[in-house]
């Protein structure tokens, strides 16, 4: 190593501010290229939810003779496997703040002259974004294996909007945990409850209907429900079956428009949460 | 708002930090920097210097009191006041992932410097910490030095009024430790930039400051130049070791006027300034009261008798 010359003359400055948009870009960029250094919290997400679209919903199609109705149970299930593919992409993504906390650069942005709310937002951004990848790639193969997709320009909206609500309310949930727990081990303990049981009482792997009363009430709560009865009225349920199951009313419009509603408020919330047990817990 | 030039680079006024739990970290302490010094926050570990740094750098939140940077009230205006400032953290806080370049360029970014600018700024820091060749690296293939010369560039990349470095030669070999207070020497008057800097190494402080505050179990209990500290107990202090009680042989020198109000046991050993005394008139009463003293030297006094004075305990062993 070289000796350390003598360091260069600083003319001081004025503290500018950096534009909003031009912040959230420089932190979503710092995520994407950290995401992308971790490979396998780009794959790993997919195997799970991979397997239910690729394997297990058309074994249990020819099994059970699939749903009796007008919607294909390779389809259905390919969707359903996104309410897994989200939660579990979101947790990954969660995992990485507290990484950041403990051995990244956390306190240099905490440090930085910009609001903090943008360090939860840029890596929300990269969320989404790596989500809405494994989504299109988990649909593409379904697809192959025989799933039945009608999309329409409508549809696609409907199937997009709630796939990007659902996603931000899930980061929501990530972050705001990330920033509740001190260690890594109790975050992962926390993902099963978190990321996997609303998937098996929202409808993912059969219609709410089938549950008891008592379930298919609580399933109602959950913002996944809404979510599943959306993608799926975009993309393989034109008739708004999945809609009906909740909600009971007769203009299937008006029910999208309540359920998109509901995954929105709980996006909106829980970004909220999560920016303030951010901005709080970060410097206590 | 217009900030003046006139206005202490750091101004803090009745700071106190109580964590969680009931820990008093920072008990409520006011101190101002002016532009340009170099200010040295001396203390063991769990003086409360880091915390310190934490509420100046607004990543720890203050239970009471203001702290002011280049003007701006961290707690009301904390984009300002972070604007004007940069830290070098005691532990590393990098990207590993990254480049060393691309922890540079986010900091720039962050900071808002533009990019024709901040590229410059970049190239001639990397040059001048010595990672030219390693600046394309991932930072996580670095070593611990090079670790530090990186974040110490980082810091520097948006020209801080006001930079603070936490501990920033702990745990580095000695070499490069030493490298690394020639850089920190090196910016010392550049610009009228500030530099408020946390150590528990006393060469450090000695050789780096303007002014030094000492800090013992949150509260600061000393404030001057380090010569100015160093001059309270004079050019020569006399040191003993006693079989007895070191208070009783204190108290025998104090009545025969050759040890002051300044002079200090701890344990069995005795610390004497000499002050306007020869050391020959210190033994003469030593020897003439009989006491049973052993290790007997003369030198000069450290900041480490400073702090020994002040607290009862030295650095080493507070830490």
């Amino acid at each position: 190593m070289s000796a350390i010359a003598e360091a260069p003359s600083i003319p001081l400055r004025a503290p500018s501010r950096p534009r909003p948009a031009s912040v959230l870009l420089t932190l979503a960029r710092r995520r994407a290229s950290l995401t992308s250094k971790t490979p396998r919290q780009i794959l790993v997400p997919l195997l799970g939810p991979a397997l239910l679209a690729l394997v297990v919903a058309p074994a249990l199609k020819v099994a059970t003779g699939g749903l009796h109705s007008h919607i294909d149970y390779t389809s259905f299930v390919g969707v359903g496997a996104v309410g897994l593919v989200i939660p579990l992409s979101c947790i990954f993504a969660g995992l990485s703040v507290l990484v950041d906390r403990h051995s990244g650069a956390q306190r240099e942005l905490l440090a930085a002259p910009v609001p903090r709310a943008y360090l939860v937002l840029g890596n929300l951004i990269v969320a989404v974004g790596l989500a809405t990848l494994q989504v299109a790639v988990l649909i593409g193969l379904s697809a192959l294996r025989g799933g039945a997709f009608h999309i329409t320009g409508s549809g696609l909206a409907w199937f997009i909007a709630a796939a990007l609500l659902f996603t931000v309310f899930m980061y929501g949930v990530a972050e705001t945990l990330a920033s509740r727990v001190s260690k890594q081990e109790d975050y992962v303990g926390a993902t099963p409850v978190l990321a996997i049981l609303p998937f098996f009482f929202a409808g993912a792997l059969y219609p709410i209907g089938a549950m008891p009363a008592v379930l298919t009430a609580i399933a109602k709560v959950f913002p996944l429900t809404h979510a599943l009865a959306l993608m799926r009225y975009g993309f393989i349920d034109p008739n708004g079956k999945g809609l009906h199951d909740i909600w009971g009313m007769h203009s299937v419009t008006l029910e999208a428009w309540l359920s998109l509603a509901v995954v929105a408020v709980w996006a909106v919330a829980l970004t909220a949460i999560s920016i303030r047990v951010f901005t709080r817990s970060a410097v206590n | 708002m217009q900030v003046v030039d006139e206005v202490p680079a750091v101004e803090v006024a009745g700071l106190r930090k109580t964590y969680p739990g009931g820990v008093e970290a920072v008990k409520g302490i006011s101190f101002s920097v002016a532009r340009g010094e170099v200010f040295g926050l001396l203390g063991p570990n769990g003086a409360g210097k880091s915390t310190t740094i934490g509420m100046l750098t607004t990543t720890v939140a203050p239970t009471a009191g203001t702290a002011r940077l280049a003007g701006y009230d961290a707690a009301t205006q904390p984009l300002l006041a972070r604007g004007v400032s940069s830290v070098v953290f005691q532990d590393a806080v990098v990207d590993r992932g990254l480049s060393g370049r691309a922890n540079l360029e986010l900091h720039a970014r962050l900071w808002g410097v533009p990019e024709a600018p901040a590229a410059l700024r970049i190239g001639e820091l990397v040059e001048a910490v010595g990672l030219t060749e390693l600046i394309g690296r991932p930072v996580g293939s670095y070593s611990g030095g090079e670790r530090r010369r990186l974040e110490i560039a980082r810091a520097l990349v948006s020209s801080p009024r006001v930079l603070f470095l936490d501990e920033p030669t702990v745990g580095l070999d000695p070499r490069i430790r030493h490298e690394l207070l020639d850089v920190i020497a090196g910016l010392r008057g550049r610009e009228g930039m500030t530099i408020v800097l946390t150590t528990h190494y006393l060469d450090e402080a000695q050789r780096l400051c303007d002014r030094v505050a000492i800090i013992h179990q949150g509260t600061i209990v000393g404030l001057d130049s380090p010569q100015a500290l160093l001059a309270g107990l004079g050019r020569e202090i006399l040191e003993f070791r006693v079989s007895g009680s070191a208070p009783a042989a204190l108290a025998a020198l104090r009545d025969r006027g050759i040890a002051r109000a300044d002079s200090f046991a701890v344990g069995a050993r005795v610390t004497v300034p000499l002050h306007e005394h020869a050391a020959s008139s210190a033994l003469a009463v030593i020897d003439s009261d009989r006491l049973h003293v052993s290790e007997i030297a003369t030198r000069t006094p450290t900041l480490d008798d400073v702090y020994l004075q002040l607290t009862g305990a030295r650095i080493a062993e507070a830490a």
